[in-house]
Protein backbone atom coordinates (compact mmCIF):
# COMPACT_ATOMS: atom_id res chain seq x y z
CA UNK A 1 0.00 0.00 0.00
CA UNK A 2 1.04 3.38 -0.41
CA UNK A 3 2.22 5.35 2.21
CA UNK A 4 0.68 8.03 0.88
CA UNK A 5 -2.96 7.34 0.42
CA UNK A 6 -3.05 4.54 3.08
CA UNK A 7 -5.73 4.30 5.92
CA UNK A 8 -3.99 6.49 8.47
CA UNK A 9 -4.03 9.20 5.34
CA UNK A 10 -7.38 8.89 4.97
CA UNK A 11 -8.61 8.72 8.86
CA UNK A 12 -6.90 12.40 8.78
CA UNK A 13 -8.47 13.74 6.06
CA UNK A 14 -11.73 12.21 7.38
CA UNK A 15 -11.25 14.07 11.02
CA UNK A 16 -10.33 17.27 8.43
CA UNK A 17 -13.84 16.95 7.18
CA UNK A 18 -15.85 16.33 10.36
CA UNK A 19 -14.22 19.66 11.99
CA UNK A 20 -14.75 21.54 9.28
CA UNK A 21 -18.61 21.20 8.88
CA UNK A 22 -19.04 20.71 12.52
CA UNK A 23 -17.14 24.38 12.92
CA UNK A 24 -19.61 25.76 9.94
CA UNK A 25 -23.05 24.21 11.21
CA UNK A 26 -22.02 25.56 14.76
CA UNK A 27 -21.41 29.03 12.92
CA UNK A 28 -24.75 28.34 11.15
CA UNK A 29 -27.14 27.52 13.53
CA UNK A 30 -26.33 30.58 15.80
CA UNK A 31 -26.18 33.03 12.76
CA UNK A 32 -29.80 31.42 11.63
CA UNK A 33 -30.83 32.36 15.48
CA UNK A 34 -29.81 35.49 15.32
CA UNK A 35 -31.24 36.39 12.18
CA UNK A 36 -35.04 34.96 13.31
CA UNK A 37 -34.56 37.38 16.54
CA UNK A 38 -33.19 40.14 13.90
CA UNK A 39 -36.66 39.38 11.93
CA UNK A 40 -35.12 38.48 8.37
CA UNK A 41 -37.82 36.19 6.85
CA UNK A 42 -37.18 32.46 6.84
CA UNK A 43 -37.45 32.45 2.98
CA UNK A 44 -34.74 35.04 2.61
CA UNK A 45 -32.66 32.52 4.45
CA UNK A 46 -33.22 29.48 2.99
CA UNK A 47 -32.87 31.73 -0.08
CA UNK A 48 -28.88 32.35 1.36
CA UNK A 49 -28.58 28.86 1.82
CA UNK A 50 -29.82 27.58 -1.50
CA UNK A 51 -27.89 30.31 -3.57
CA UNK A 52 -24.30 29.89 -1.76
CA UNK A 53 -24.90 26.30 -1.42
CA UNK A 54 -25.69 26.42 -5.96
CA UNK A 55 -22.54 29.26 -5.82
CA UNK A 56 -20.20 26.65 -4.05
CA UNK A 57 -20.21 23.66 -6.42
CA UNK A 58 -18.54 24.87 -9.53
CA UNK A 59 -15.62 26.24 -8.03
CA UNK A 60 -15.34 23.07 -5.62
CA UNK A 61 -15.48 21.19 -8.44
CA UNK A 62 -12.78 23.28 -9.65
CA UNK A 63 -10.57 22.56 -6.84
CA UNK A 64 -11.51 19.34 -6.59
CA UNK A 65 -10.05 19.26 -10.13
CA UNK A 66 -6.40 20.63 -8.80
CA UNK A 67 -6.69 17.81 -6.34
CA UNK A 68 -6.68 15.29 -8.50
CA UNK A 69 -3.35 17.26 -10.77
CA UNK A 70 -1.25 17.36 -7.46
CA UNK A 71 -2.16 13.82 -6.50
CA UNK A 72 -0.12 12.67 -9.23
CA UNK A 73 3.14 13.75 -6.95
CA UNK A 74 1.37 13.77 -3.94
CA UNK A 75 -1.30 10.99 -3.74
CA UNK A 76 -4.99 12.61 -3.15
CA UNK A 77 -4.85 12.45 0.45
CA UNK A 78 -2.28 15.21 1.42
CA UNK A 79 -4.37 17.59 -1.50
CA UNK A 80 -6.75 17.03 -0.54
CA UNK A 81 -6.57 18.18 3.06
CA UNK A 82 -4.36 21.48 2.08
CA UNK A 83 -7.25 22.42 -0.23
CA UNK A 84 -9.93 21.52 2.56
CA UNK A 85 -8.29 24.09 5.14
CA UNK A 86 -6.67 27.58 4.30
CA UNK A 87 -5.46 25.49 1.00
CA UNK A 88 -5.17 27.76 -2.20
CA UNK A 89 -3.56 26.61 -5.34
CA UNK A 90 -1.35 29.37 -5.76
CA UNK A 91 -0.33 28.79 -1.87
CA UNK A 92 0.15 24.99 -2.05
CA UNK A 93 2.20 24.40 -5.71
CA UNK A 94 5.22 26.48 -4.92
CA UNK A 95 5.09 25.51 -1.05
CA UNK A 96 5.51 21.78 -2.07
CA UNK A 97 7.52 23.10 -5.18
CA UNK A 98 10.10 24.82 -2.34
CA UNK A 99 9.72 21.85 -0.03
CA UNK A 100 10.72 19.11 -2.28
CA UNK A 101 13.68 21.68 -3.55
CA UNK A 102 15.34 21.64 -0.27
CA UNK A 103 16.43 17.97 -0.75
CA UNK A 104 17.91 19.25 -3.84
CA UNK A 105 15.99 17.95 -6.71
CA UNK A 106 14.87 20.43 -9.49
CA UNK A 107 12.26 18.16 -10.59
CA UNK A 108 9.56 18.92 -8.50
CA UNK A 109 5.81 17.85 -8.85
CA UNK A 110 6.90 16.48 -12.02
CA UNK A 111 7.54 13.29 -9.97
CA UNK A 112 5.78 11.10 -7.88
CA UNK A 113 7.52 11.75 -4.61
CA UNK A 114 8.53 7.85 -3.17
CA UNK A 115 10.07 9.47 0.09
CA UNK A 116 8.53 9.26 3.15
CA UNK A 117 10.86 11.96 4.30
CA UNK A 118 10.70 14.29 1.59
CA UNK A 119 6.88 13.38 1.80
CA UNK A 120 6.96 14.61 5.59
CA UNK A 121 8.54 17.53 4.45
CA UNK A 122 6.24 18.61 2.34
CA UNK A 123 3.19 18.10 4.54
CA UNK A 124 5.61 20.71 7.15
CA UNK A 125 6.07 23.27 4.83
CA UNK A 126 2.23 23.40 3.71
CA UNK A 127 1.03 23.86 6.80
CA UNK A 128 3.52 26.27 8.42
CA UNK A 129 3.25 28.40 5.48
CA UNK A 130 -0.55 28.64 5.23
CA UNK A 131 -1.12 28.94 9.32
CA UNK A 132 -0.39 32.59 9.55
CA UNK A 133 -3.90 33.73 8.85
CA UNK A 134 -5.43 31.53 11.56
CA UNK A 135 -2.16 32.64 14.30
CA UNK A 136 -3.06 36.10 13.01
CA UNK A 137 -6.85 36.21 13.32
CA UNK A 138 -7.66 35.07 16.60
CA UNK A 139 -5.74 38.49 18.18
CA UNK A 140 -5.96 40.98 15.25
CA UNK A 141 -10.04 40.51 13.59
CA UNK A 142 -11.81 42.65 17.29
CA UNK A 143 -9.30 45.48 16.45
CA UNK A 144 -9.56 45.23 13.10
CA UNK A 145 -13.06 45.73 13.08
CA UNK A 146 -12.75 48.57 15.21
CA UNK A 147 -11.26 50.83 12.07
CA UNK A 148 -8.12 49.70 11.54
CA UNK A 149 -8.68 48.58 8.29
CA UNK A 150 -9.68 51.92 6.87
CA UNK A 151 -5.82 52.70 6.83
CA UNK A 152 -5.84 49.76 4.21
CA UNK A 153 -8.76 51.04 2.33
CA UNK A 154 -7.35 54.98 2.09
CA UNK A 155 -3.87 53.20 0.02
CA UNK A 156 -6.34 51.21 -2.16
CA UNK A 157 -4.81 51.76 -5.12
CA UNK A 158 -0.94 51.40 -4.08
CA UNK A 159 -2.15 48.21 -2.21
CA UNK A 160 -3.92 46.68 -5.06
CA UNK A 161 -1.11 46.85 -7.23
CA UNK A 162 1.67 45.86 -4.67
CA UNK A 163 -0.54 42.28 -4.22
CA UNK A 164 -0.77 41.70 -7.59
CA UNK A 165 2.94 42.43 -8.51
CA UNK A 166 3.95 39.98 -5.86
CA UNK A 167 1.29 37.26 -6.88
CA UNK A 168 3.19 38.40 -10.34
CA UNK A 169 6.69 37.82 -9.00
CA UNK A 170 6.04 34.19 -8.06
CA UNK A 171 4.08 33.54 -11.19
CA UNK A 172 7.48 35.02 -12.90
CA UNK A 173 9.20 32.35 -10.86
CA UNK A 174 7.63 29.55 -12.57
CA UNK A 175 7.32 30.95 -15.83
CA UNK A 176 10.76 31.38 -16.45
CA UNK A 177 11.46 27.61 -15.30
CA UNK A 178 9.10 26.61 -17.73
CA UNK A 179 10.71 28.35 -20.59
CA UNK A 180 14.67 28.02 -20.10
CA UNK A 181 15.03 26.09 -16.98
CA UNK A 182 17.49 23.12 -16.27
CA UNK A 183 16.56 19.87 -15.18
CA UNK A 184 18.11 16.62 -14.03
CA UNK A 185 19.77 15.31 -17.06
CA UNK A 186 18.90 12.04 -17.39
CA UNK A 187 15.25 12.62 -16.15
CA UNK A 188 12.52 13.74 -19.22
CA UNK A 189 9.51 16.13 -18.71
CA UNK A 190 11.75 17.96 -15.57
CA UNK A 191 13.29 20.40 -17.92
CA UNK A 192 12.04 22.89 -20.00
CA UNK A 193 11.32 21.74 -23.38
CA UNK A 194 8.63 21.11 -25.85
CA UNK A 195 6.46 20.02 -23.33
CA UNK A 196 6.40 22.39 -20.48
CA UNK A 197 6.62 25.19 -23.01
CA UNK A 198 3.10 23.75 -24.99
CA UNK A 199 1.49 23.31 -21.67
CA UNK A 200 2.22 26.51 -20.59
CA UNK A 201 1.60 28.20 -24.00
CA UNK A 202 -1.56 26.36 -24.50
CA UNK A 203 -2.75 26.80 -21.07
CA UNK A 204 -2.50 30.28 -21.34
CA UNK A 205 -4.18 30.39 -24.37
CA UNK A 206 -7.47 28.25 -23.15
CA UNK A 207 -7.40 31.12 -20.49
CA UNK A 208 -7.80 33.56 -22.25
CA UNK A 209 -10.07 32.16 -24.58
CA UNK A 210 -12.32 30.87 -21.94
CA UNK A 211 -11.95 34.36 -20.12
CA UNK A 212 -12.85 36.28 -23.02
CA UNK A 213 -16.01 33.89 -23.93
CA UNK A 214 -16.98 34.56 -20.03
CA UNK A 215 -16.78 38.14 -20.27
CA UNK A 216 -18.45 38.96 -23.95
CA UNK A 217 -20.98 36.87 -23.11
CA UNK A 218 -22.09 36.91 -19.33
CA UNK A 219 -21.57 33.50 -18.73
CA UNK A 220 -21.50 34.04 -14.88
CA UNK A 221 -20.80 30.08 -14.01
CA UNK A 222 -17.61 29.40 -16.88
CA UNK A 223 -16.10 31.97 -14.43
CA UNK A 224 -14.74 29.29 -11.86
CA UNK A 225 -14.55 27.15 -14.49
CA UNK A 226 -11.82 28.83 -16.38
CA UNK A 227 -8.78 28.18 -14.72
CA UNK A 228 -8.99 24.26 -13.92
CA UNK A 229 -10.86 23.49 -17.71
CA UNK A 230 -7.16 25.47 -18.81
CA UNK A 231 -5.10 23.05 -16.90
CA UNK A 232 -6.95 20.19 -17.67
CA UNK A 233 -7.28 20.95 -21.56
CA UNK A 234 -3.44 22.01 -21.46
CA UNK A 235 -2.84 18.68 -20.17
CA UNK A 236 -4.69 16.84 -23.02
CA UNK A 237 -2.59 18.54 -25.22
CA UNK A 238 0.74 17.72 -23.59
CA UNK A 239 -0.53 14.25 -23.90
CA UNK A 240 -1.51 14.32 -27.40
CA UNK A 241 2.01 15.54 -28.31
CA UNK A 242 3.45 12.33 -26.52
CA UNK A 243 1.53 10.33 -28.35
CA UNK A 244 1.78 12.15 -32.20
CA UNK A 245 4.97 13.91 -31.89
CA UNK A 246 8.06 11.32 -32.65
CA UNK A 247 10.13 10.48 -29.54
CA UNK A 248 13.30 12.90 -30.08
CA UNK A 249 10.97 16.02 -31.00
CA UNK A 250 8.38 15.35 -27.37
CA UNK A 251 11.25 14.68 -25.17
CA UNK A 252 13.10 17.69 -25.86
CA UNK A 253 14.56 19.69 -23.23
CA UNK A 254 16.51 22.83 -24.40
CA UNK A 255 18.76 23.13 -21.29
CA UNK A 256 18.91 19.08 -19.80
CA UNK B 1 -27.70 44.65 24.89
CA UNK B 2 -28.62 41.70 23.05
CA UNK B 3 -26.97 42.82 20.25
CA UNK B 4 -23.52 43.12 21.73
CA UNK B 5 -23.58 40.03 23.26
CA UNK B 6 -24.17 37.99 19.56
CA UNK B 7 -20.93 39.92 18.74
CA UNK B 8 -19.30 39.07 22.11
CA UNK B 9 -19.95 35.23 21.72
CA UNK B 10 -18.98 35.27 17.81
CA UNK B 11 -15.45 37.01 18.64
CA UNK B 12 -15.37 34.63 21.73
CA UNK B 13 -16.11 31.20 19.98
CA UNK B 14 -14.44 32.29 16.99
CA UNK B 15 -11.35 32.35 18.71
CA UNK B 16 -11.74 29.10 20.43
CA UNK B 17 -12.96 27.28 16.97
CA UNK B 18 -9.97 29.12 15.29
CA UNK B 19 -7.45 28.01 17.81
CA UNK B 20 -8.18 24.63 17.77
CA UNK B 21 -8.33 24.70 14.38
CA UNK B 22 -4.54 25.75 14.54
CA UNK B 23 -3.35 22.96 16.83
CA UNK B 24 -5.63 20.59 14.90
CA UNK B 25 -3.87 21.69 11.86
CA UNK B 26 -0.24 21.57 12.86
CA UNK B 27 -0.74 17.96 14.73
CA UNK B 28 -1.30 16.58 11.17
CA UNK B 29 2.35 16.82 9.90
CA UNK B 30 3.23 15.72 13.34
CA UNK B 31 0.71 13.09 12.72
CA UNK B 32 2.06 12.24 9.43
CA UNK B 33 5.50 11.85 10.51
CA UNK B 34 4.64 9.50 14.11
CA UNK B 35 3.09 7.50 11.52
CA UNK B 36 5.89 6.78 9.28
CA UNK B 37 8.31 6.80 11.69
CA UNK B 38 10.38 9.75 9.91
CA UNK B 39 10.91 13.07 11.08
CA UNK B 40 12.41 15.51 8.49
CA UNK B 41 15.43 17.90 9.84
CA UNK B 42 14.57 21.42 10.89
CA UNK B 43 17.31 22.69 8.34
CA UNK B 44 14.97 20.95 5.32
CA UNK B 45 11.88 22.61 6.07
CA UNK B 46 13.31 26.20 6.96
CA UNK B 47 14.93 25.79 3.50
CA UNK B 48 11.35 24.84 1.81
CA UNK B 49 9.53 27.45 4.10
CA UNK B 50 11.56 30.68 3.90
CA UNK B 51 10.85 31.61 0.17
CA UNK B 52 7.49 30.16 0.42
CA UNK B 53 6.80 32.70 3.84
CA UNK B 54 8.59 35.66 2.56
CA UNK B 55 5.64 36.13 0.35
CA UNK B 56 2.99 34.13 2.28
CA UNK B 57 3.46 35.73 5.93
CA UNK B 58 2.93 39.30 4.14
CA UNK B 59 0.07 38.85 2.20
CA UNK B 60 -1.69 36.66 4.70
CA UNK B 61 -1.46 40.55 6.95
CA UNK B 62 -3.00 41.93 3.75
CA UNK B 63 -5.43 39.28 3.11
CA UNK B 64 -6.64 39.56 6.79
CA UNK B 65 -7.16 43.14 6.97
CA UNK B 66 -8.90 43.85 3.56
CA UNK B 67 -11.36 40.98 3.97
CA UNK B 68 -11.93 41.28 7.36
CA UNK B 69 -14.64 44.07 6.92
CA UNK B 70 -15.96 42.92 4.01
CA UNK B 71 -16.65 38.97 5.58
CA UNK B 72 -18.02 40.13 8.71
CA UNK B 73 -16.37 38.65 11.91
CA UNK B 74 -18.27 34.74 11.84
CA UNK B 75 -17.50 34.70 8.03
CA UNK B 76 -13.75 35.85 8.95
CA UNK B 77 -13.51 33.47 11.73
CA UNK B 78 -14.77 30.46 9.38
CA UNK B 79 -13.15 31.53 5.76
CA UNK B 80 -9.74 31.64 7.28
CA UNK B 81 -9.87 28.00 8.45
CA UNK B 82 -11.54 26.80 4.85
CA UNK B 83 -9.40 29.21 3.14
CA UNK B 84 -10.10 30.03 -0.86
CA UNK B 85 -11.45 33.20 0.07
CA UNK B 86 -10.96 35.26 -3.38
CA UNK B 87 -12.30 32.26 -5.63
CA UNK B 88 -14.90 31.45 -3.26
CA UNK B 89 -15.87 32.42 0.40
CA UNK B 90 -15.70 36.52 -0.19
CA UNK B 91 -17.63 35.88 -3.69
CA UNK B 92 -20.12 34.00 -2.08
CA UNK B 93 -20.93 36.48 1.11
CA UNK B 94 -21.03 39.34 -0.98
CA UNK B 95 -23.76 37.49 -3.16
CA UNK B 96 -25.97 36.50 -0.27
CA UNK B 97 -25.62 40.45 1.22
CA UNK B 98 -26.58 41.78 -2.14
CA UNK B 99 -29.14 39.10 -2.74
CA UNK B 100 -30.65 39.62 0.29
CA UNK B 101 -30.92 43.31 0.70
CA UNK B 102 -28.09 44.27 3.39
CA UNK B 103 -24.80 46.14 4.08
CA UNK B 104 -21.94 44.55 4.81
CA UNK B 105 -21.57 46.40 7.97
CA UNK B 106 -24.74 46.00 9.17
CA UNK B 107 -25.48 43.07 12.17
CA UNK B 108 -28.01 41.80 9.13
CA UNK B 109 -25.18 41.12 6.74
CA UNK B 110 -23.24 39.60 9.52
CA UNK B 111 -25.66 36.78 9.78
CA UNK B 112 -26.50 36.62 5.83
CA UNK B 113 -23.03 36.41 5.36
CA UNK B 114 -22.25 34.17 7.54
CA UNK B 115 -24.57 31.89 6.58
CA UNK B 116 -23.87 31.77 3.08
CA UNK B 117 -19.64 30.75 3.83
CA UNK B 118 -21.10 28.55 6.51
CA UNK B 119 -23.29 26.90 3.91
CA UNK B 120 -20.47 27.52 0.96
CA UNK B 121 -17.92 25.84 3.75
CA UNK B 122 -20.17 22.88 4.23
CA UNK B 123 -21.08 22.03 0.56
CA UNK B 124 -17.12 22.55 -0.93
CA UNK B 125 -15.89 19.93 2.11
CA UNK B 126 -18.37 17.22 1.10
CA UNK B 127 -18.13 17.68 -2.83
CA UNK B 128 -13.98 17.60 -2.36
CA UNK B 129 -14.24 14.23 -0.16
CA UNK B 130 -16.88 12.52 -2.41
CA UNK B 131 -14.62 13.28 -5.46
CA UNK B 132 -11.42 11.95 -3.55
CA UNK B 133 -13.60 8.48 -2.29
CA UNK B 134 -14.81 8.34 -5.60
CA UNK B 135 -11.42 8.56 -7.79
CA UNK B 136 -9.28 7.11 -5.57
CA UNK B 137 -10.10 3.60 -7.63
CA UNK B 138 -8.71 4.96 -10.87
CA UNK B 139 -6.40 7.19 -9.68
CA UNK B 140 -2.86 4.65 -9.91
CA UNK B 141 -3.65 3.68 -13.45
CA UNK B 142 -4.00 7.59 -14.40
CA UNK B 143 -0.51 8.24 -12.73
CA UNK B 144 1.48 5.49 -13.72
CA UNK B 145 4.60 6.04 -15.29
CA UNK B 146 3.96 4.44 -18.29
CA UNK B 147 -0.12 5.31 -18.93
CA UNK B 148 -0.77 7.91 -21.34
CA UNK B 149 -1.57 10.32 -18.81
CA UNK B 150 1.82 10.12 -17.64
CA UNK B 151 3.87 13.24 -19.81
CA UNK B 152 0.73 15.42 -19.01
CA UNK B 153 1.32 14.78 -15.17
CA UNK B 154 4.88 15.90 -15.89
CA UNK B 155 4.00 19.38 -16.88
CA UNK B 156 1.29 20.15 -14.34
CA UNK B 157 3.52 23.35 -12.57
CA UNK B 158 3.35 25.08 -16.44
CA UNK B 159 0.05 24.04 -16.95
CA UNK B 160 -1.20 25.89 -13.37
CA UNK B 161 1.37 29.17 -13.84
CA UNK B 162 0.07 29.44 -17.52
CA UNK B 163 -3.51 29.96 -16.95
CA UNK B 164 -3.24 31.84 -13.41
CA UNK B 165 -0.31 33.60 -15.26
CA UNK B 166 -2.17 35.02 -17.93
CA UNK B 167 -5.08 36.21 -15.51
CA UNK B 168 -3.27 38.03 -13.73
CA UNK B 169 -1.51 39.36 -17.02
CA UNK B 170 -4.32 40.59 -18.95
CA UNK B 171 -5.09 42.91 -15.68
CA UNK B 172 -1.81 44.13 -15.13
CA UNK B 173 0.10 43.47 -17.85
CA UNK B 174 2.66 46.62 -17.28
CA UNK B 175 3.57 44.96 -14.22
CA UNK B 176 4.62 41.46 -15.27
CA UNK B 177 6.90 42.75 -17.94
CA UNK B 178 9.67 43.39 -15.38
CA UNK B 179 9.69 40.21 -13.37
CA UNK B 180 8.91 37.88 -16.01
CA UNK B 181 12.15 39.25 -17.94
CA UNK B 182 14.54 39.65 -15.34
CA UNK B 183 13.61 35.64 -14.30
CA UNK B 184 14.23 34.83 -17.58
CA UNK B 185 17.90 36.89 -18.03
CA UNK B 186 18.55 34.80 -14.83
CA UNK B 187 17.82 31.75 -15.74
CA UNK B 188 19.47 32.26 -18.91
CA UNK B 189 23.00 32.79 -16.61
CA UNK B 190 22.32 29.72 -14.49
CA UNK B 191 19.82 27.70 -15.36
CA UNK B 192 20.02 25.35 -12.16
CA UNK B 193 18.19 28.04 -10.06
CA UNK B 194 15.28 26.49 -8.50
CA UNK B 195 11.94 28.29 -7.91
CA UNK B 196 12.90 28.56 -4.00
CA UNK B 197 16.02 31.06 -5.04
CA UNK B 198 13.77 32.21 -7.99
CA UNK B 199 10.59 33.11 -6.26
CA UNK B 200 12.12 35.66 -3.79
CA UNK B 201 13.43 37.14 -6.38
CA UNK B 202 11.05 37.89 -8.55
CA UNK B 203 8.82 39.27 -5.82
CA UNK B 204 11.47 41.87 -5.01
CA UNK B 205 11.82 42.53 -8.30
CA UNK B 206 8.14 42.89 -9.27
CA UNK B 207 7.14 44.73 -6.09
CA UNK B 208 10.24 47.53 -6.47
CA UNK B 209 9.10 47.72 -10.17
CA UNK B 210 5.36 48.14 -9.40
CA UNK B 211 6.02 50.89 -6.54
CA UNK B 212 8.45 52.75 -9.27
CA UNK B 213 5.82 52.55 -11.90
CA UNK B 214 3.42 53.63 -9.24
CA UNK B 215 5.52 56.13 -8.34
CA UNK B 216 6.00 57.73 -11.65
CA UNK B 217 2.31 57.38 -12.17
CA UNK B 218 3.00 54.77 -15.64
CA UNK B 219 -0.29 52.54 -13.55
CA UNK B 220 -2.67 55.23 -14.46
CA UNK B 221 -4.66 54.69 -17.25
Amino acid sequence: MDFKSDAFMYTVGALVVVFVIAQSVFFLVRAWRRAKELGIETSTLKKTVSSGALFTIAPAIAILATVLTLSGALGLVLPWIRLTVIGAISYEVPAAEAAIEAFGSTAGLSREVTDPTVFSTIAWVMTLGSIMPLVLVPFMLKKIQKGLGKVAAKNGKWADAMSAAAFIGLISAFIGRAVVGKGEAEIIGDGAGVMSLSALLSSMLFMFILQKIADKFQIKWLQPFAMPFSMILAMVVVMVLSLVLPESVAALEWRG
Amino acid sequence: MKNRTYANSVHFYGILWDITALALFLLIPVGICVHLGVWPKGEFVLKGLLPVAMLFYPTSVIEVFTYTPLLGAGGTYLSFVTGNITNLKLPCGLNAMENAGVRANSEEGEVISTIAIATSSIVTTLIIAVGVVAFSPVLPYLTDDNSVFAPAFDQVVPALFGALGISYFMKHWKLAIVPNAAIILLLLCSGKLATGVLIPVGVVISLLSAHLMFKKGWLDK
